[in-house]
């Protein structure tokens, strides 16, 4: 009965082309993975940096989870959203990431991506802002036709999660 | 410099070295001077200035030159210098130096390094080489500065040897130069000179010059250079002039065709010239073309031919060259990479075909606010949601402006709509083509079988078969025998139309019916009429053959049964005949044997009776019956078929003609409009237009609204309004069901949905009115009653996107709904719309539900079936990718279910109560033991089980399920509302201090200081979030107490004289033998004051009580639940002197310390935590008999004090209770339903929305202008509404019982029975501080309650009996915000507090009431405005507006609001026999745990003791208290002789054992130590109605003297 205790935070986001953001973000697991304790979706506050480019939120993550198998390792996907001085939100990207599977503290960089649309919606977006967005959340994390898609890189979103693991060695899955 | 002197080497080898040495170091030097110079430059004399300012300007150009020349060529070009020359310059140099050496001996270096520095400047900007190298050298300064220390040495020891001053001082002026060179030296000087004197000038040197000395040859250069660099040493030394110093040089410049010679020896430049093929190729080789052989070539990449001629060239002149060139004599090259399409394809190409999935939607810019009401996290977070409600129009079925006429047209179109839709569905065609169809199929399969013996299962088929054919035909028969009655129906409310029509001459409705006749063919139709019915008959007679064979087969059972006990009842008797004859001589036990025998016959003989046989069928009933029932149901054979047909073409008489009855109604009809409200979520969104209601009484709307929605629907209402003139007003409420996300618009129909108001409206025109009887018949018979009713057809769906997209939320965020009771025939509610793709499920669900296959309502299901039943979906075609997913799993699911850690780990996460602030989960199973989850468990199993032993009363144990069950509703409701977060919840900030607070403070520095009048500065609140255990205390700080009960002397003649001796004047003596002392208790804490003296002791002591929440939780919520009370006891100290020792007399005594309980105190932590303090003085509970204890006023009352006193009889308790360090009380959640009542109308209310807006507003004036007044307009009752107070008072009938006994004033007989039903605060119940109010009824039923409810329940009993009486909002001490009764007697307030039943007069000082903030009674809600809020200060009288603000004044009147208590409350009488037994019960239950708190020693009981205080406790009861404690004492003074007595009764309402259990420790009764001690304990348990039970307990102690 293997165990996986994610605890971390994301720690904040730099590289977007404003800095007043906020992120949602959710863990997606497998079948085989049963959630024991903890939040597994949020959203962090807005940050609005006086200096610095970087948004920091500190939001913490802390997971316990349990598991029959290792498919469906968790993942963790975000979505960043500006908040301007109005009050208004528009999406800034997608990105995703696994959850290290090695035991110990990692520092993840999740880059994010945005879709582009036709001309005419960027235009719409340069002036009135708004946007794109998958009308498929789920498309962050699973990978199918992907390709299609015409997206802009948008900035990073840095992550420290601590992997605790629990029984995976009992199940031969070397850590 | 220090040459080592004296070596004979080859001299002009060590001139050489030593040349490079002074280089070295002069090079060094000059660097540290360098870095010094600027230091000494104002050091220096004119003359250097000067050469500084003619150097300084000439920085560029020649210096540069020089600086080239000076350092680069002697190290490269001094090799080469020709010997002869060497040597001579070397003989030359030698002599020169010689003496420069000496003269450099006392030479200051300064000005040489100077310049040397200034050059070293100069060649840093110009030559990075040199910098690079000079920078490195000038890491090693300290040990360059120790060669200079040398150095200086040196000098100075120069100096000591050649003291020349005059030398010195004309150092610099003095020409050193030597003695005429030769030659080439001077040639050398001389050029020296002239760029000197050039440099001198300035800039004038002109370019000629430059090139003529760049013409010089490197060689002659070369050979300058080393004198140049000899200069340098020589200027070190010697110190020349500038211009001996500098060396003007002209730019280097190497000419074009010279460097192009120059260069054509270094560089290949290949030409462009083609190349001939056969250099590229191998010798004789042809050049072969591999395109022409028939292979394929890529195109070469284009390249220019130039280029490709350089290259081949340039291939050609490279070794091994030829390997570049192919067969074709070209170089090689693949084919042009580069595509000539661009491999990522254009992004309009992809939208069309683009995945649905993967579409990107263009949003707007979302308010954030929005965002988040749907979802947090990954789900779509915000959508444009639409809803279309098309509301196309009105149909009133019944119309309070209907005439008769109209009633029964409605009638008539209501039946033939019936009749349609009966026709549309045909069930009874239906059923009979089944009848038919099942009769086929058993015939068959009989006739198939044949008379065979028939196998089991073809058995139960041919049973199950016929009982359907049974089943089919019986329904056949209800379908047949509607249709027909409808039929009737319709034929005859057409007559009565008609009639009616006649009768008042004119018509209303344009219907008229028709009736088309169908003729049949006779003699087929008798024939299958007959058919029919004989199958039928001979059905039934099977049937009832089958029946009969049943009935007798068990009856034959029965049969035998009973003969076999009749045979063995027979060998019984006989047994006993025997035994009898043998037992004949003992007559007596003979006879009470048989007796008995009798006895124990007699119930068996009853047992099992004879069964009768069941009767035969009687066959010809059965044809008899039949055919009686077809010509009921069915149509004759050969009767036309009667179709009607409704026609609404009928002429409508013209107003002109009509009765002016009949006019007036139609101009009322004509004045009439209606529109619609829609309502969404309970908030208005939009409405119709007003349309004109017409004379057939239809309205059309058609009109359609979008509703763009943000929050999750709930709820969609339309809300008809009829408009007369301008008032409009509400005529009925239609709830349109939120449509499922598959409903878009486009595929709705439009649904009628009916909605009726039960609105009374009489007319005294021809319209018939509504909820008004009205009959048809002549003699006034008959009577109908209609209320107003109708269809609205409208239909809610989902829009459409542009994209065609259904704009719904997905379907998850649908709150499913659970419909009870139809779900069984309808697959979408049983299932559950998300069910339908289950395939298993609905066959599931139509193998239980018996779907006809044949019905063409469940034709598509079966469809759906049987492709699923075929195989093909359950036998995958499709390859799965985590096919062996299963045996990669570790464990199963049920491994991970049964894990107790898992299962702790979640209860934990899930905040099960048992687990919430579960701390520390053990890393391995097996440190969990099962005990863990066994409270839990029970607790799951309880939900049903009632446990009756800890509430000893069944309807108890019910009541508190119950209120369980209420409580947990209504915190479900609330948990919406305290997910509402606002900022100030999450973020606490200082606030910052206003300019007029500032001032205030600032004002404060200048005000007197009043040492002596000491204020309370406000304490900072803690949150309680960062609490831990030991943080918080509870302070008690007790003052001082009144009137506490005296000890009685305890002479053994105190019987007769108690009396003379208190009156007498030792009482002061009496008064010195008190030594009261107060103990504190709390969670298990108990503290106690030191014991003062005197009846009016003072002890001003502060103590100090831990606090610890339960499971370490500090959080709000839980600090509210906290249900621990404080007690504060006043004890007596009583110190025996138990003996002196006989040896040492005098010298030691054996004291023994007791305590007697005399009274005590009771603060539940609740309100401590929610007031923050506690301040005041309180009337001590004290037992109304204190044995061996003098509680009645002692002397005249002396002192206005007294007086004072002298007005309320009782001992009081100042105290001040707060809690160290204040908490934050937490926030009522009345004010978050408030915000959320306007959020989302979550808590909906059936209040007027105005009348909400009022209270609104009225409670908030009260709260500004005076916070600290209590000001309720609007409560929440039990289902979570807002309630209208004034709704809860109502007069009550009081229980008849209690005004029976007319004995004492029933006022204050109520009061008691008020004051006997349990208390239970809300705070602690519902967990948010949040006062429910629960009506009277339900407040009796549960009882259990908080002030509220008691008090408005006394206040509804005092109506009914004809007091005036209004309900006090206030706040009190210790309850707070509480409510009491103020009722005016006889021109005289009296104020009364319901939960303990005691009355007060307006000018009591003890009353607890501290401030009135309102009056409420039925018809009004008075707020205090007067200045002061304490009851003795202010004026009752509410008719002054200007002393009570009225919230129903002329401006808003009274809209009559309704109670919502019931109008009579019903009782049962108190069971006096239930009582008995609970009085034994709690009597065994005390005795037993007194006798546990006293393990050591043993506890004896005084059984006559017991049984005198038994009889005298009803009589307390009766009289509540009062004083009757005279003669009872006399009387167990007299009984119980020398015994030392001290006692107490105990009242208590009854709610449960345990308040009892702990109301009896605190008395701390069982601390009693002396050995002879005895007790004695009786318990009274007085019924009143309505299980209501006042319990008595006397408890006494007895010590022999």
């Amino acid at each position: 009965m293997a165990e996986l205790h994610i605890i971390g935070q994301i720690v904040g986001a730099s590289g977007f082309p404003q800095n007043s953001l906020f992120c949602k973000w959710g863990i997606h697991t497998g079948g085989a993975w049963r959630l024991l304790s903890g939040l597994k979706e949020g959203q962090t506050q807005v940050d609005i940096p006086q200096t610095g480019d970087m948004a920091y939120w500190s939001h913490p993550i802390d997971l316990h989870y349990t598991t029959k198998g290792l498919q469906g390792w968790p993942k963790l996907h975000l979505q960043v959203w500006h908040q301007d001085s109005l009050g208004h939100s528009q999406l800034f990207g997608y990105g995703f990431c696994h959850v290290p599977s090695s035991p110990g503290q990692h520092h993840i960089s999740c880059v994010t991506w945005r879709p582009l649309g036709s001309w005419q919606e960027q235009l719409t977006q340069m002036f009135v802002g708004g946007g794109p967005q998958l009308r498929n959340p789920d498309l962050i994390y699973s990978g199918a036709d992907r390709y299609r898609l015409h997206t802009a890189a948008m900035g990073t979103v840095e992550l420290e999660l601590g992997v605790i693991m629990k029984h995976f060695d009992k199940h031969g899955v070397e850590t | 410099m220090e040459e080592p002197e004296g070596s004979d080497e080859d001299p002009g080898e060590r001139l050489r070295r030593t040349f490079r040495a002074q280089r070295e170091k002069s090079k060094k030097i000059r660097d540290v001077e360098g870095i010094s110079s600027i230091q000494q430059h104002s050091a220096d004399d004119g003359r250097t200035e000067q050469t500084d300012e003619s150097v300084v300007p000439s920085k560029s150009g020649k210096l540069s030159q020089k600086g080239l020349s000076s350092r680069k060529h002697p190290s490269a070009t001094s090799q080469h210098l020709d010997d002869s020359v060497t040597r001579r310059l070397e003989a030359k140099l030698r002599e020169a130096i010689s003496k420069v050496e000496e003269e450099q001996k006392d030479a200051p270096l300064e000005p040489a390094s100077r310049l040397q520095s200034l050059r070293d400047r100069d060649a840093a900007i110009r030559f990075d080489r040199e910098v690079d190298a000079d920078r490195v050298e000038r890491q090693d300064v300290p040990a360059d500065l120790s060669t200079r220390v040398k150095f200086r040495e040196a000098a100075r020891k120069v100096i000591k040897v050649h003291p020349n001053a005059e030398e010195a001082y004309t150092f610099f002026t003095h020409n050193f130069e030597p003695d005429p060179l030769d030659e080439s030296e001077k040639m050398s000087r001389k050029k020296k000179k002239t760029q000197r004197t050039s440099e001198e000038e300035g800039d004038g040197e002109d370019g000629e010059e430059e090139v003529k000395e760049g013409d010089h040859d490197i060689e002659s250069e070369s050979e300058q250079a080393p004198l140049v660099q000899n200069e340098d040493e020589d200027l070190f030394v010697l110190d020349q002039l500038p211009e001996d110093v500098l060396v003007v040089k002209k730019a280097e410049y190497v000419g074009y065709k010279q460097r192009v010679a120059r260069e054509s020896e270094l560089l290949f430049t290949p030409s462009s010239q083609p190349v001939p093929t056969s250099c590229k190729l191998p010798e004789n080789m042809k050049p072969r073309y591999l395109e022409d052989e028939g292979l394929y070539v890529g195109e070469r990449p284009p390249v220019s031919w130039t280029n490709e001629r350089i290259m081949e060239n340039r291939l050609l002149q490279m070794a091994e060259g030829m390997k570049w060139f192919g067969d074709d004599g070209r170089t090689l090259a693949l084919p042009n990479p580069i595509k000539e399409s661009s491999t990522r394809p254009p992004l309009q190409h992809i939208e069309g075909d683009l995945d649905p999935a993967l579409q990107t939607v263009f949003r707007k810019l979302v308010m954030s606010k929005n965002a988040n009401l749907y979802v947090t996290g990954a789900a779509d977070p915000e959508g444009d949601y639409q809803l279309d409600v098309d509301v196309s129009g009105l149909i009133f079925s019944h119309h309070p402006l209907f005439s008769r006429e109209h009633v029964l047209g409605a009638r008539l179109a209501q039946l033939y709509d019936q009749y349609l839709s009966r026709q549309h569905n045909n069930l009874t065609e239906h059923l009979t083509d089944k009848l038919r169809g099942l009769r086929r199929a058993l015939q068959n399969m009989l006739e198939i079988h044949g008379e065979r013996d028939l196998t089991p299962p073809m058995q139960q088929r041919i049973s199950e078969y016929s009982l359907e054919v049974r089943n089919t035909r019986q329904l056949r028969d209800n379908e047949q025998e509607k249709d027909r009655t409808l039929l009737k129906q319709l034929v005859k409310v057409w007559k009565e139309v008609k009639t009616l029509r006649e009768l008042q001459r004119f018509t209303n409705t344009p219907y008229k019916l028709f009736l088309r006749r169908e003729n049949v063919d006779r003699a087929a139709d008798e024939q299958e009429h007959e058919g029919e019915i004989l199958t039928e008959i001979v059905e039934l007679q099977a049937e009832s053959e089958e029946d009969y064979q049943r009935k007798l087969a068990e009856y034959k059972k029965q049969l035998e049964q009973w003969k076999l006990w009749r045979r063995k009842q027979k060998a019984k008797r006989k047994k006993r005949k025997k035994k009898k004859k043998g037992q004949s001589h003992d007559d007596t036990d003979e006879d009470e044997e048989e007796q008995e025998m009798s006895e124990s016959e007699s119930p068996t003989e009853e047992g099992p009776s004879k069964p009768e046989a069941p009767e035969r069928p009687d066959f010809r009933s059965t044809e008899e019956w039949v055919r009686e029932k077809a010509s009921r149901i069915r149509r004759k054979p050969g009767e036309a078929i009667l179709i009607p047909d409704l026609t609404a073409s009928g002429n409508i008489t013209a107003t002109a003609l009509c009765p002016r009855t009949e006019v007036a109604r139609r101009e009322d009809v004509s004045k009439r409009s209606l529109f619609i409200k829609i309502l969404y979520n309970d908030k208005e969104v939009s409405r119709t237009d007003s349309r004109a209601l017409n004379a057939d009484f239809r309205v059309h709307f058609g009109q359609i609204f979008n509703l763009k929605i943000v929050n999750c629907p709930q709820s969609i209402n339309l809300q008809v309004f009829e408009q007369i003139g301008l008032s409009s007003s509400l005529l009925a409420q239609v709830f349109v069901p939120v449509p499922q996300p598959t409903v878009v618009t486009g595929n709705a129909p439009l649904e009628e949905f009916e909605f009726s108001s039960n609105q009374r409206v009489m007319f005294d025109h021809e319209g018939v009115g509504s909820d008004v009887p009205l009959s048809f018949d002549a003699d006034g018979s008959n009577k109908v009653t209609l209320l107003t009713s109708g269809k609205v057809s409208c239909c809610v769906s989902w829009g459409n996107g542009e994209d065609g997209a259904p704009l719904a939320p997905p379907v998850s965020q649908h709150l499913v709904r659970k419909h009870g009771g139809l779900g069984h025939l309808d697959a979408v509610t049983y299932l559950g719309a998300s069910g339908l793709y289950d395939m298993k499920k609905i066959a599931e669900w139509a193998k239980q539900s018996r779907l006809d296959p044949n019905d063409p309502k469940n034709a598509s299901i079966m469809q759906l079936l049987k492709v699923a039943s075929s195989g093909e979906v359950t036998t995958p075609e499709y390859f799965r990718l985590e096919h062996l997913q299963e045996e990669f799993n570790f464990v199963t699911d049920e491994e991970i279910e049964k894990n107790k850690r898992f299962r702790l780990l979640r209860l934990r996460e899930q905040g099960v109560p048992e687990f919430r602030n579960y701390k520390f989960v053990p890393a391995h199973e097996n440190g969990i033991s099962n005990e863990v989850f066994k409270d839990y468990e029970k607790r799951l199993k309880e939900e049903q089980i009632i446990d009756a032993k800890e509430y000893l009363d069944t309807h108890r144990a019910l009541v508190a399920k119950n209120l369980q069950k209420i409580r947990e509703s209504v915190i479900h409701r609330f948990l919406h509302a305290k997910r509402n977060y606002h900022v100030s919840d999450l973020v606490v900030e200082e606030e910052i201090p206003s300019i007029r607070f500032l001032g205030i403070e600032l004002f404060k520095w200048a005000q007197p200081r009043r040492p002596l009048k000491p204020q309370r500065k406000e304490r900072k609140k803690v949150t309680a979030q960062n609490l831990s255990d030991g943080d918080i205390k509870l302070l008690v700080n007790i003052i001082r107490a009144y009137e506490v009960p005296v000890r009685r002397p305890q002479s053994n003649k105190a019987a007769q004289s108690s009396q003379a001796a208190i009156q007498g004047s030792d009482w002061y003596l009496s008064q010195a033998q008190l030594r009261p002392f107060v103990e504190v208790s709390f969670q298990r804490t108990v503290l106690q004051t030191s014991s003062a003296e005197g009846p009016n002791p003072c002890w001003n002591e502060e103590l100090q009580l831990p606090f610890r929440a339960p499971n370490g939780d500090y959080s709000t919520a839980n600090l509210q639940a906290v249900k621990d009370e404080v007690f504060i006891n006043i004890f007596d100290e009583v110190v025996h002197k138990s003996g002196e020792s006989d040896k040492d007399r005098g010298q030691s005594f054996h004291a023994s310390v007791e305590k007697h309980w005399l009274g005590s105190v009771k603060i539940p932590f609740s309100t401590i935590y929610s007031q923050s303090k506690i301040d005041g003085t309180f009337k001590v509970n004290t037992p109304a008999v204190l044995l061996g204890y003098n509680s009645e006023r002692r002397h005249a009352p002396s002192g206005a004090y007294d007086i004072l006193l002298s007005q309320s009889e009782g001992t009081f308790l100042t105290l001040f209770i707060t809690i160290e360090p204040q908490l934050v009380p937490g926030e009522s959640l009345r004010d978050k339903i408030k915000e959320v009542k306007f959020d989302s109308m979550q808590f909906d209310s059936q209040e007027d929305e105005g009348l909400l807006q009022a209270s609104d507003r009225f409670e908030s004036e009260a709260t500004q202008n005076f916070p600290d007044r209590p000001c309720i307009t609007t409560v929440v009752d039990l289902s979570g509404k807002t309630v209208f107070i004034t709704r809860y008072i109502q007069a009550l009938n009081p229980p008849p019982e209690l005004l029976e006994v007319s004995t004492q004033e029933p006022a204050a007989l109520i009061a008691r029975y008020v004051s006997l039903i349990p208390f239970l605060p809300d705070r602690v119940s519902y967990t948010g501080a949040c006062g429910l109010w629960s009506t009277c009824d339900q407040f009796l039923s549960f009882l259990a309650g908080d002030e509220e409810e008691h008090a408005v329940l006394l206040c509804n009993y005092f109506l009914s009996m004809g007091k005036k009486a209004w309900l006090i909002i206030g706040t009190a001490i210790p309850e707070g915000p509480t409510a009491y009764v103020l009722t005016l007697e006889q021109s005289r307030y009296l104020i009364w507090n319901p939960s303990s039943g005691q009355s007060y007069s307006q000018y009591d000082t003890f009353c607890p009431l501290q401030t009135i903030g309102c009056l409420v009674n039925a018809s009004n809600v008075w707020f205090n405005v007067q200045q002061y809020t304490s009851p003795t200060r202010i004026s009752f009288d509410t008719t002054k507006a200007k002393l009570w603000k009225q919230f129903f004044s002329r401006a808003f009147c009274h809209p009559g609001l309704s109670s919502v208590q019931p109008e009579t409350l019903m009782y049962r009488r108190g069971d006096k026999a239930a009582a008995a037994e609970l009085q034994d019960r709690i009597e065994k239950i005390l005795k037993e745990k007194i006798m546990e708190w006293r393990p050591r020693r043993p506890t004896r009981w005084n059984r006559y003791c017991t049984t005198t205080l038994k009889h005298f406790l009803p009589k307390l009861e009766q009289s509540r208290g009062a004083d009757v404690t005279e003669g009872h004492r006399h009387q167990l003074q007299s009984q119980l002789g020398d015994n030392k007595i001290s006692g107490f009764p105990l009242n208590l309402p009854f709610s449960g054992i345990q308040p009892i259990i702990e109301a009896v420790y605190s008395t701390g009764v069982h601390h009693i130590q002396a050995p002879s001690a005895e007790f004695a304990l009786a318990v009274y348990v007085h019924p009143y109605p309505n299980n209501v039970l006042s319990v008595w307990v006397y408890l006494a102690s007895l010590i022999r003297s």
